[in-house]
């Protein structure tokens, strides 16, 4: 079974949480401080860690860190800030989704994190190339030539959509619901962030992007495949 | 920045500068005149003084010597004549040219050509007798005494300069009476005379730029001091309250520091005590709002979950639990606009404009609304340009002001149709948002973006808005440097116009749609 890991210093909230989760079928490891998050993940490593940013022991955005530099595990943020440098801050810090709240609706926050475990299609094909990257669904690796890039489930699979569809313009909606799983929102920061990240792991010059090209006004699209 | 004024109305120095070079430009004049009278009355009286001396021992020599060839032949006579003429000429004391003239008087019938006696008449450079002033040659004709007289001195060649003649009769023995004229000019004395007037000039320019110099440093000293306390003053003007004046002396200037220092420092720690004040309270807000936010999420949980299985209760239960939704709702978004008025208070509110298409927003928000239209009959009719109108601005806010304005005019509309219109320029675009309903008065439209205002306060609230929604809109507009315009007439409804640049940030250049419907456009 799924587990996920709900570290949040309300009780009730994370009971509620708990109980929610475990309605969806997933399991739950409730963990109210953040200084103890690292030894529980390492004992009993979660398929998802959802994650308050205002933490007793150490700060939310830090947590994220630490998880982040072991581990490409999928990382929910949950926070009461919704300012802009909030969410940068905690998607900057690794986080793949960040949810302010209070969240619309539970099946919101349930859709979102089956989104986040979801595999990879199986139905894809193998193997995908975006310009002059290779990338191998099955084995979830990205390759420069024989240079493996290391990436975030997350940015995988925001590299996927865009290379499964080399054509298509994605608006920022259309890679929320993709890759994220938003049925309707607007909160199109996430995306923006998560580009810029993916771009700093897979562009020669990050500044003049050629493998994730910006469509001025509408969105983002494949780089061309051919280039050398 | 201060006007251009010219400057001397300007400058405190100048002005000063000004009236001094005056007033010691006439008090030089006046000194200078008078002591250039004085020494040239001076000058003129030694000069006269030394030459009538000179006269006076040249005349009793001649006397003496023409004693002396008394009774002798005329040639003796004749070399003592001569005599006298060359030392006449070339001694003396005073310096510069002089002549001599000797005229013999001739007795009654006597001429020149008929005399016996010899004539020794001489003038030296041939200098005519006409030169001599007429009364002085009358007088000496007449008197044994030595006379003289200032008048101008008329060579042949035309040249006249100022001269002094000074004359006497002299007795030359076998041949009469003589007048005896020497004639001292005055070029070197007139020559002093310029020295003494430049150099007095001269000294009266270098005091008076000397003076200049003096009263701009004096000046300056006391000017600098002001103008330093009127640039930390308008410094401070400019919010930069920890402006000081540097207190160095003791003296006046010093205690007008010291006063503007105490004045600067109260109104620093009164500025300091409101903007504490202030921040606390938008902290409070702050706080409170996002302490609200992790119960109300539970909530919301704990709600949803017993909504999902109101099927099972009874109708009562069930009843409830659709209320709280709802109720849970209507907290969450008054939660989130306190916060947002907390935000805007606090002036952390930050413009993120993005590229996007505003018609379809609009079309969308009506849409989105359109959902709870359940319950009323309005009819929303959108009028906008059929090309797509590309802004830059910020979605989120604008998407926010179309909604409140939407369902501000729903909640008002009585029923009755709702019209909104989408116009752009160049450089601006306007939305109207207008509908029929009761209207409001004319004093209600300076308070109708007020928080928390009613424009009727019996008036029940069918759609459940917060109070804050229109408040929110202007300042989500003016972040935008756009405007949000309010007009109503009661029993005609009410009509808001938003208008934005096409750039955010940039200024209104037009507003293409006026804010009381019934004006016609520009």
């Amino acid at each position: 079974m799924t587990l996920v890991m709900v570290v949040d210093d309300d009780q009730d909230l994370a009971e509620m949480l708990g109980i929610v989760l475990t309605g969806a079928g997933i399991d739950v490891d409730l963990v109210s401080r953040g200084d103890e998050v690292m030894d529980i993940f390492r004992n009993n490593p979660p398929d998802l860690v959802l994650l308050d940013v205002m933490l007793p022991g150490l700060d939310g955005v830090e947590v994220c860190k630490l998880i982040r530099a072991e581990s490409m595990v999928p990382i929910v943020m949950l926070s009461a800030k919704g300012d802009t440098q909030d969410i940068v801050a905690g998607l900057e810090a690794g986080a793949d989704d960040y949810m302010v709240k209070p969240f619309k609706h539970p099946s919101e926050l349930i859709a979102r994190i089956r989104t986040r475990l979801r595999r990879t299609n199986a139905d894809l094909k193998d193997s995908l190339t975006i310009g002059d990257l290779a990338i191998d669904v099955t084995a979830h690796e990205v390759k420069r030539g024989t240079k493996l890039i290391a990436l975030t489930r997350l940015e995988f699979d925001l590299l996927v959509a865009l290379a499964k569809e080399p054509g298509r313009v994605f608006t920022r909606d259309a890679l929320l619901s993709e890759v994220w799983g938003y049925r309707h929102s607007t909160d199109t920061r996430l995306v923006n962030v998560h580009v810029q990240r993916l771009r700093s792991k897979v562009e020669h010059d990050p500044e003049n992007p050629r493998i994730v090209t910006t469509i001025r006004g509408v969105g983002y699209k494949a780089g061309v495949t051919d280039e050398s | 920045m201060r006007p251009q004024l010219s400057p001397l109305s300007q400058s405190l120095a100048a002005k000063v500068i000004l009236s001094t070079l005056l007033l010691s430009l006439a008090v030089v004049w006046l000194t200078g005149s008078a002591l250039y009278t004085q020494l040239s009355d001076g000058i003129k009286k030694v000069s006269l003084e030394s030459s009538l001396a000179d006269a006076r021992s040249v005349f009793f020599s001649a006397q003496y010597q023409l004693l002396l060839v008394d009774g002798k032949e005329d040639i003796e006579i004749k070399a003592a004549v001569d005599e006298i003429i060359s030392t006449s000429i070339n001694t003396g004391t005073t310096e510069g040219a002089r002549e001599i003239i000797l005229l013999k008087v001739f007795t009654k019938g006597e001429t020149a050509k008929n005399g016996r006696q010899p004539n020794y008449s001489f003038a030296s450079n041939g200098l005519l007798s006409s030169t001599i002033p007429q009364d002085l040659r009358e007088e000496i004709t007449k008197g044994d005494d030595l006379a003289h007289r200032f008048a101008p001195l008329t060579y042949r060649a035309g040249v006249t300069i100022d001269a002094l003649y000074v004359g006497q009769r002299v007795t030359i023995p076998a041949s009469g009476n003589y007048e005896m004229y020497l004639v001292f000019t005055l070029a070197n004395q007139g020559a002093t005379l310029e020295l003494v007037q430049n150099s007095l000039f001269l000294t009266g320019v270098v005091l008076i730029l000397l003076i200049a110099l003096i009263t701009y440093l004096v000046v300056r000293q006391v000017v600098r001091p002001v103008r330093e306390a009127a640039r930390v003053a308008s410094l401070f003007t400019n919010g930069d309250f920890a402006q000081r004046l540097r207190v160095e002396s003791n003296d006046e200037i010093a205690t007008l520091g010291t006063a503007f220092n105490e004045m600067a420092a109260s109104i620093e720690a009164q500025i300091g005590r409101l903007e504490n004040l202030s921040k606390v309270q938008q902290r409070f807000v702050s706080d409170v709002s996002h302490e609200l936010r992790t119960p109300l999420t539970t909530l919301r949980m704990a709600s949803d979950v017993i909504y999902a299985q109101r099927d099972e209760f009874d109708p009562v239960i069930a009843r409830s639990a659709e209320l709280l939704i709802a109720q849970i709702d209507r907290f969450e978004k008054l939660l989130q606009e306190l916060l947002e008025v907390s935000r805007f208070d606090a002036e952390v509110a930050v413009l993120e404009p993005t590229d996007f298409e505003l018609t379809a927003l609009v079309r969308r928000c009506v849409a989105d609304l359109g959902v709870n239209l359940e319950g009323t009959d309005s009819q929303i009719s959108i009028t906008s340009p059929e090309y797509p109108v590309h802004i830059r601005a910020d979605f989120r806010r604008v998407e926010r002001i179309m909604r409140n304005l939407i369902s501000n005019a729903l909640d008002h509309a009585d029923g009755k149709p709702i019209e909104i219109e989408c116009v752009e320029t160049g450089t601006d675009v306007a939305i109207s948002v207008r509908d029929h309903g009761a209207g409001m008065e004319e004093a209600s439209l300076t308070r109708v973006f007020d928080r928390f205002w009613r424009a009727d306060p019996s008036r029940a609230r069918t759609r459940g808005g917060t109070g804050l929604g229109l408040s929110i809109a202007l300042e989500d507009a003016r972040l935008h440097n756009g405007e949000l315009d309010a007009w109503g007439a009661v029993g005609d409804g009410a009509n808001f116009v938003l208008t934005l640049p096409r750039i955010a940030g940039n200024q209104i250049v037009a507003r293409p749609l006026p804010v009381n419907p019934h004006r016609s456009r520009k």
